[in-house]
């Protein structure tokens, strides 16, 4: 025994004496790592946001510099009021009230249809997962082979069910719409995320005397922020960008901010308005943007909070 | 199987539970008596959680009845039963406090304020949880969230706890403590108790009767010691003790004495109490006998029965040490001192009393 207890403590006399390396191992900043990752990343970043540059910069010229044909080149003059006609001025069709009046539709599309998709698919997730009914797999099944139809196979139907019921052309049919498209998706994330929580936390609540609503309000709803701001990415940014649904089931009054856009960019008649449409391009494309600035900063945010073993 | 109880807390009469064809429980039949502590043991996949959530109502059962306190509870919601529940990940809600927690069930059951008030301050005061009320779960180490977990039964001031493997999650030393606690908890409450676990130390422990149970059905259902030293069939006898009986096969030879023929080895079984008449016939069976129950050297001549054999393997386990030899051409295993000093190879006599021995049917399994 005591030559063996001996040996080890030799080694660490023998390992001190030694002028090897110690401590944390040095980096360097030039390593061939460092420039192929940052060189990679750089790269990729200027080429997404070259184009990002070349329309702010070509919205915040005057027609007659763009005209020189330097587009990479900032502003000699900067102006605003190519964003001021977009937004208030521009025509599309008998409307010279520029984009606002589709922004204004848009949010009135998104905004109820986010909601109500969401409301239901979570419900409808959280009792797929939790409350296991007779036909429950058939039911997800058949909902989930819903989203691998191709829109376009329904959308006259759709136009006559909605003539049908007499809100053809209104907004409510296209919140509707919308709510009814983000069904299957939504109750897959939805459902997908209520199963990976504990069963047992479900049980509890159930001795605890919790029924179906208590316990989808009280525990299930506080637990799941990061899927809820999953969904609302998802579904702010899918039914903002929408185009199809709001040139088809809206009349020209009620036409969603994408569809505006289309018209004031692909409107024939006149000059071809480069500051103005990149203007507008760039407004109607800020609302996605600012809701992925905000809550994906939320998401991270709630994904770090759920990593914390409850 | 024990006699009937007169008025049973927890009565489970012809139970039986299919998934689709698969049967999960077999027409389960089990009385639990006023204040008893009821330990369901059986490795995993036997139905013991399962029997404990369909006592609770979570798992909604296929024929029988349940009966809690005398009330048909068959079709009865959970929260209706009379029931608290201790689950093994603990799962206590991670966004509400302590305090919250505890609370929930009674807040959901319309509970005055101030009886809530009091309910949590006796039960935090029997956990000694109450500097943790207002924090949450994930502030609290895992002996910590299963002390609370035992509080949230605990304020639901019902008959019967339900306990599905408290334990199983917490480190060895945590683990050895809560038993400890739960045992104080149960003398001090005088609740029945319905506690499903895999580990033996723990039935042994703390239960007032053990059921062993193995794919889906009740094999014994007895005081530990009784069915320590007469298990009813082979998968008792080895499912219990740790570590497990040695198993000899050989032959029952019936004459003046009954005796169990191993390869070269005969033992006596004068001593040995047989059920009913099952030592009459000659037949092939497996001798069972516990390592602890085998005594060595000098202890080992005045034990009636003896043999010489010769050390295989040491295995020193700090409190004291298991020595592997052969008997009968058979692998068996027996406990000594720490302090004896045997080297592989060391020619030993050992020995033991066939009147603790058990002696199973090779054919079916059960205890002659």
């Amino acid at each position: 025994m005591v030559d063996v207890a001996a040996s080890p403590s030799d080694a660490v006399v023998l390992r001190r004496d030694e002028a090897g390396p110690a401590g944390a191992k040095p980096r360097h900043a030039l390593s061939r790592r460092n420039i192929f990752l940052y060189g990679t990343l750089i790269v990729v970043a200027l080429y997404y946001l070259l184009p990002l540059y070349v329309m702010i910069v070509t919205s915040l010229k005057g027609m007659p510099e763009i005209r020189l044909g330097n587009i990479f080149s900032p502003p000699v003059e900067i102006t605003f009021e190519p964003w001021v006609k977009a937004w208030a001025t521009a025509c599309t069709g008998l409307n010279c009230d520029g984009l606002s009046r589709g922004f204004w539709n848009s949010v009135r599309i998104t905004v109820p249809s986010v909601l109500l998709s969401i409301a239901i698919a979570s419900v409808n997730g959280y009792a797929l997962a939790n409350w296991r009914f007779k036909g429950a797999d058939t039911f997800f099944i058949i909902l989930i082979v819903g989203a691998f139809i191709p829109y376009q196979v329904m959308i006259y139907p759709i136009v006559i069910i909605l003539r049908e019921i007499g809100i053809y052309g209104t907004l409510t049919g296209l919140v509707i719409v919308h709510s009814i498209f983000g069904m299957p998706i939504l109750t897959l994330l939805f459902r997908n995320y209520f199963t990976s929580m504990p069963e047992e936390l479900f049980r509890a609540a159930r001795v605890d005397g919790a029924g179906f609503w208590g316990i989808y309000l009280r525990i299930m709803l506080p637990m799941s922020l990061p899927i809820f701001v999953v969904a609302i990415i998802l579904q702010v940014t899918g039914i903002w960008n929408d185009f199809l649904f709001g040139v088809v089931y809206t009349r020209p009054d009620t036409y969603p901010m994408t569809v505006q856009l289309n018209n004031i960019v692909n409107s024939v008649q006149g000059v071809k308005e480069y500051n103005v449409n990149m203007a507008a391009t760039i407004l109607t494309g800020l609302v996605p943007l600012i809701v992925y600035f905000i809550s994906g900063k939320l998401f991270v945010r709630g994904i770090a909070a759920g990593a914390v073993k409850g | 199987m024990a006699a009937a109880i007169a008025n049973p807390s927890v009565s489970i009469q012809d139970l039986s539970l299919n998934f689709g064809v698969m049967s999960v429980l077999k027409t389960l039949n089990l009385d639990v008596a006023e204040g008893e502590f009821i330990v369901l043991l059986g490795p995993s996949g036997c139905g013991k959680s399962t029997l404990l959530n369909c006592i609770a109502g979570l798992l909604d059962i296929s024929e029988g009845r349940i009966f809690i306190k005398g009330k048909n509870v068959t079709w009865e919601e959970p929260k209706d039963r009379g029931i608290g529940m201790v689950f093994q990940s603990y799962a206590l809600y991670p966004q509400m406090t302590v305090e919250k927690n505890l609370s929930f069930g009674l807040r959901v059951a319309g509970v005055a304020k101030d009886e809530i008030a009091k309910r949590i301050a006796r039960a935090a005061e029997i956990l000694q949880i109450e500097p943790l009320l207002q924090r949450k779960p994930s502030a609290l180490s895992g002996g910590q969230r299963q002390r609370v977990a035992i509080g949230r039964a605990l304020v639901r001031d019902v008959d019967v706890f339900l306990f599905d493997e408290p334990l199983s999650n917490l480190d060895a030393k945590l683990r050895s403590e809560l038993r400890v606690e739960i045992k104080l908890l149960h003398r001090r409450l005088q609740n029945t108790m319905i506690y499903v676990t895999h580990d033996q130390i723990e039935a042994m422990t703390l239960a007032d009767r053990i059921a062993v149970m193995k794919g889906g059905v009740i094999q014994q259902l007895d005081a530990p010691q009784t069915i320590y030293n007469r298990p009813v069939n082979r998968f008792v006898a080895g499912f219990l003790g740790s570590p497990a009986m040695n198993f000899l096969k050989g032959e029952l030879e019936t004459g003046a004495t009954p005796t169990f023929k191993g390869d070269g080895v005969s033992v006596p079984l004068d001593r040995y109490q047989f059920e009913g008449d099952g030592g009459r016939t000659a037949k092939s069976c497996v001798f069972g006998i516990r390592p602890e129950h085998i005594a060595f050297g000098d202890a080992a001549k005045a034990m009636p029965f003896t043999a010489e054999s010769t050390v295989e393997i040491v295995d020193p386990m700090g409190s004291d040490t298991l020595v592997w030899t052969k008997l009968a051409g058979q692998i068996i295993s027996f406990r000594v001192e720490a302090d004896k000093t045997l080297r592989n190879g060391d020619a030993i006599r050992i020995g033991f009393d066939p009147a603790r021995a058990s002696l199973f049917d090779a054919q079916t399994d059960s205890r002659l």
